[in-house]
């Protein structure tokens, strides 16, 4: 949870004063590669720090202000509501942040060494 | 077995990526669009607050804005550079993409940003010679200091917003194209005025005049496509309206040139293809349908004069236009501007006020061009061989290598298109022909604008004017002390009557244009006695004009609908003029329909027929949305021309339009036994009751098919249902169906895609007020609440009470928020 939070946070900083929007990618990669203690878990902590972090956005932005234009994007890509664009906006960084932890774990786990059998 | 696992996981985070890091066709790239701290999440309504205070490097002294509750900004500056500078910042804050999108489109720069299917639009605009007209306009308008000024500080205003955006401002077509802006340059705003001269005037005949000249015979075209129209058409300048000028003497037709010449060119030139209606044989154009009119104080109640215009265009959203008010010193002009342009272009001062409608004039001539092989670097003129010369254009193409076109161009313009090569898809263009096109010549139009905010006078109009050349407008006028006027004005060639119609020999001098008709005697009237002027892009004066202009108008109802209103109204008021803007009658019916339905024989019809008989028969001719009788009159009508034209079009004439509806009127009201109602390709002969009846079953058959059993599906408004589409054709940006009253040749002309671009009602006096509606929003962001907020008035024929200060900080109930500019470091 604080893996989630933490990661979240960065995000939220890296996003506010840069335009990329990549920062969903890199920082999960990063902390899968550095801090996670399992493929599953640098994949859930990369899915739900980047799902909370651009649904918070998203709703945030919803409410104040970009409902219109959700709505119209929304209807360029064929959707009928404009809230469906939140949460399509939010799966979009779930699904980016979570494959991209999980990749970062693999490449540490190549460097690892193997855990002896039957120990932790 | 990790080794595998990595890569693959990698391989798979790295796709994703790619994908949603990059755009592919026309997907956006998702990763950037749905970024809630830069994607589309940041265009919403927060650029609805009006402007705050804030420092604008480049500014000279303090610029101060008051906005009014529909967004227009005010603008007051102390300068001429500050006003126009704050003009272009102003307007990049709420058009940016949009006016940078026209340009691009113009010079045919689309590729670059969307990718090959920009490429054959790319490709035609700088065959067309788009670019190049413009370099020559930046020349021309750089040597006067006044237009220079202006522009300049109008780009340099858009550059100082540009330059303070981030990435996250960017409008939100930017971030669905993936690029980003450019600074802006005095060609782009030459370039928007040249796509406007090509709207306005790159339409012709004369690839199809030709063919059907070689195939019927130049007495049949004059007859079907007279160069004076019947008796009941009103052209511009009031009949009896004594000419005020020595006419220049005209020259003389051009004499067929030597053997080996390109005399009788079409048919060197590859003749038309048949196809199946490739292009609509119905004369009535989307850039047709514009009026504008004044009325002298002598007819209104007020005793003021008033002044009407709405300009008819392609409607897009973004909308074309953008109101403003300009004022400094000198100057405080309001109405709508151009987005990329500065000054007001359509609106009033405080003393004037002025409007125009297309001219239509034949300002676009094709030369058949013999080369004298086929590396085409010399062409016959004048019995010797002259070199052409080369304009290489580099297309550039996003993700691909780039095209370059070599445009070959004579001396009487470019080659649009080379035989051998694909058609383009304007379909009016011949093949292995040069353009002559008064567009390319160097000329100021800025000054008129610039002038025209600032007259105060007729003479101040006059002045205004003389700058103009292209394209060729019907400038109406109305000013405080009570005059009206109305100016058909352009640069117009001198020339023998009817030298352009076909397609002209390239090689012969005698083909050329020789001069210009002189400014001082384009058609026009001041203060005619009937007390009102007005226009309609119809012929402008009758055969006593000693100048050919041009054979192409626009057909003849609005003008006639204009005069029989106008003439039958005493005390006018601005509700009347705003009426009459969204009057619906469709003159064309009232002429026809009852003489046509004489020869309709009611034995035998089926029970839709019966039915659709009964509607056309109670029908008042008023063009509305409810009605099922406009659909069954505009569907018969093409069905009594089909019907009546097709077999004189014969096969390879596809392309031929149907004459004009004033001679289609002229001949069922007076010569009813016309030949022209015989089919040529049955036995017998056929009269006009043959012909009425054939159309009206298959009209009533074509609605049955289209639309289903009689009923409401055949009403005006649905049948013509059609929505307001997003100018980069994005779905979703624009505006749904529409249900429009109105109608091709009613005063409020409308249909799928075209209509009133800007409605303007201007009462001058003491005291000017002014009325206008477009249909839009001041906001070019689709996520802004003022984005189409105008639309749903605008169909109602509503138009606002506009907010016209005369000075800043004049207390006003619909100002809603002031800015100050200052200069900055």
């Amino acid at each position: 949870m604080i893996a989630v939070l933490a990661c979240a946070l960065v995000m939220l900083v890296l996003q506010v004063l840069t335009p990329f929007w990549w920062w969903v990618m890199i920082v999960p990669f990063v902390y899968g590669a550095a801090a996670a203690k399992s493929g599953w878990q640098a994949l859930r902590t990369g899915l739900f720090s980047a799902c909370l972090l651009w649904l918070g956005a998203g709703l945030y932005l919803f409410l104040a202000g970009s409902r219109i234009i959700a709505g119209r994007v929304a209807k360029m890509f064929g959707l009928g509501q404009s809230w469906l664009m939140v949460l399509v906006t939010a799966l979009v960084a779930a699904v980016a942040a979570g494959v991209s932890g999980y990749a970062g774990y693999a490449i540490r786990a190549i460097f690892k060494p193997a855990k002896p059998k039957g120990a932790g | 077995m990790k080794w595998i696992r990595a890569v693959v996981s990698l391989l798979i985070a790295a796709a994703i990526f790619w994908g949603l890091d990059n755009r592919h066709g026309l997907v956006p790239p998702a990763g950037k669009l749905l970024n809630p701290f830069a994607g589309f999440w940041q265009n919403g309504t927060r650029g609805d607050t009006p402007l705050a205070d804030l420092a604008v490097p480049g500014l000279r002294d303090e610029v101060r804005v008051a906005w009014d509750a529909r967004h227009v900004p005010h603008v007051f500056a102390a300068n001429d550079h500050d006003l126009y500078f704050a003009q272009g910042y102003i307007t990049a804050r709420d058009r940016l993409w949009q006016m940078e999108f026209q340009a691009r489109y113009s010079a045919g720069r689309l590729a670059e940003v969307i990718g090959r299917a920009g490429l054959e639009s790319d490709r035609f605009n700088r065959r067309f010679g788009l670019g190049w007209a413009a370099e020559r306009a930046v020349e021309a308008m750089s040597r006067d200091p006044k237009a220079r000024e202006s522009v300049e500080a109008y780009a340099d205003g858009i550059n100082a917003f540009t330059g303070g955006l981030r990435r996250k401002d960017y409008p939100v077509e930017y971030k669905i194209l993936d690029y980003s802006p450019e600074a802006w340059t005095l060609l782009d705003t030459a370039l928007l005025l040249k796509y406007m001269a090509y709207d306005l005037t790159g339409y012709n005949d004369e690839r199809w005049m030709t063919a059907a000249k070689k195939a019927l015979g130049e007495a049949a075209l004059d007859e079907l496509f007279p160069f004076e129209p019947p008796k009941f058409v009103d052209p511009i300048i009031p009949p009896g309206t004594a000419w005020d000028f020595t006419p220049v003497p005209l020259p003389k037709p051009g004499e067929p040139a030597a053997p080996g010449g390109t005399k009788d060119p079409a048919f060197r030139a590859s003749p038309p293809r048949p196809r199946s209606r490739a292009t609509p044989p119905d004369p009535d154009r989307p850039e047709v349908g514009s009026n504008n009119w004044a009325v002298s104080g002598a007819r209104t109640k007020s005793g003021h004069p008033l002044l009407a215009n709405d300009p008819h265009l392609r409607l897009t959203l973004p909308s074309i236009w953008y109101e403003i008010q300009l004022s400094a010193p000198g100057t405080n002009a309001a109405g709508i501007s151009l987005p990329g342009t500065p000054l007001v272009i359509i609106g009033h001062n405080d003393r004037i006020a002025w409007g125009f409608t297309n001219g239509g004039d034949d300002v676009l001539d094709w030369y058949a061009v013999r080369f004298r092989d086929e590396s085409r670097g010399e062409y016959l003129y004048d019995g010797a061989w002259r070199k052409t010369s080369v304009r290489s254009e580099v297309i550039k193409v996003r993700g691909e290598r780039p095209v370059v076109d070599r445009v070959i161009y004579t001396h009487h313009g470019p080659v649009v298109w080379l035989e051998g090569e694909p058609e383009p898809a304007n379909k009016s263009i011949p093949a292995g022909a040069a353009l002559r096109w008064t567009a390319h010549d160097p000329s100021n139009e800025f000054l008129t604008f610039y002038r025209l905010n600032r007259a105060g006078d007729y003479d101040g109009y006059l002045e205004a004017l003389a700058s103009w050349e292209c394209p060729a407008q019907n400038f109406v006028y109305a000013d405080a002390d009570g005059t009206v006027a109305i100016w058909h004005n352009g640069k117009f060639p001198l020339r023998p009557k009817g030298q352009g119609r076909y397609i002209l020999d390239g090689s012969n001098p005698a083909d050329e244009w020789t001069g210009r008709v002189p400014y001082a005697h384009n058609p026009h009237v001041k203060n005619p006695p009937r007390g009102f002027v007005g226009s309609a892009n119809q012929k402008p004066a009758d055969a006593s004009y000693p100048y050919y202009l041009g054979w192409d108008y626009a057909s003849f109802e609005r003008g006639t609908r204009i005069v029989e209103v106008l003439a039958g109204m005493k005390d006018i008021t601005p509700e009347d003029m705003v009426r009459m803007q969204s009057d619906t009658l469709s003159v064309r019916a009232r002429m026809a329909l009852p003489r046509l339905l004489r020869e309709i024989r009611d034995r035998d019809l089926t029970a839709a027929e019966r039915w659709a008989l009964n509607e056309l028969k109670g029908w008042n001719f008023e063009n509305l949305a409810g009605l099922a009788a406009p659909t069954i009159f505009s569907q018969f009508w093409s069905d009594f021309n089909e019907e009546t034209w097709n077999d004189e079009k014969k096969g390879d004439l596809w392309g031929m339009r149907w004459p004009r509806s004033e001679v289609v009127i002229d001949i069922i009201l007076n010569h009813p036994d016309s030949a022209y109602f015989d089919d040529k390709a049955t036995p017998q002969r056929e009269t006009m009751g043959d012909i009425a009846n054939a159309a009206f079953r298959a009209s009533v058959r074509t609605l049955q098919s289209k639309c289903g059993p009689p009923g409401r599906s055949w009403t005006w408004g649905e049948w013509r249902k059609a929505g307001i589409g997003h100018l980069g054709r994005i779905p979703g940006f624009g505006r749904e169906k529409l249900a429009m009253n109105g109608g091709g040749n009613a005063l409020n002309a409308s249909g799928p895609g075209f209509g009133p671009s800007w409605r303007m009602v201007v009462e001058l006096g003491p005291e000017v007020k002014a009325w206008g509606i477009y249909p839009g929003g001041q906001s070019g962001n689709p996520g802004s609440r003022f984005y189409d907020d105008m639309v749903d008035d605008w169909l109602a024929g509503k138009p606002d009470e506009l907010v016209f200060l005369k000075s800043v900080g004049e207390p006003h109930p619909g100002i809603v928020a002031r800015t100050t500019l200052r200069g900055g470091k």
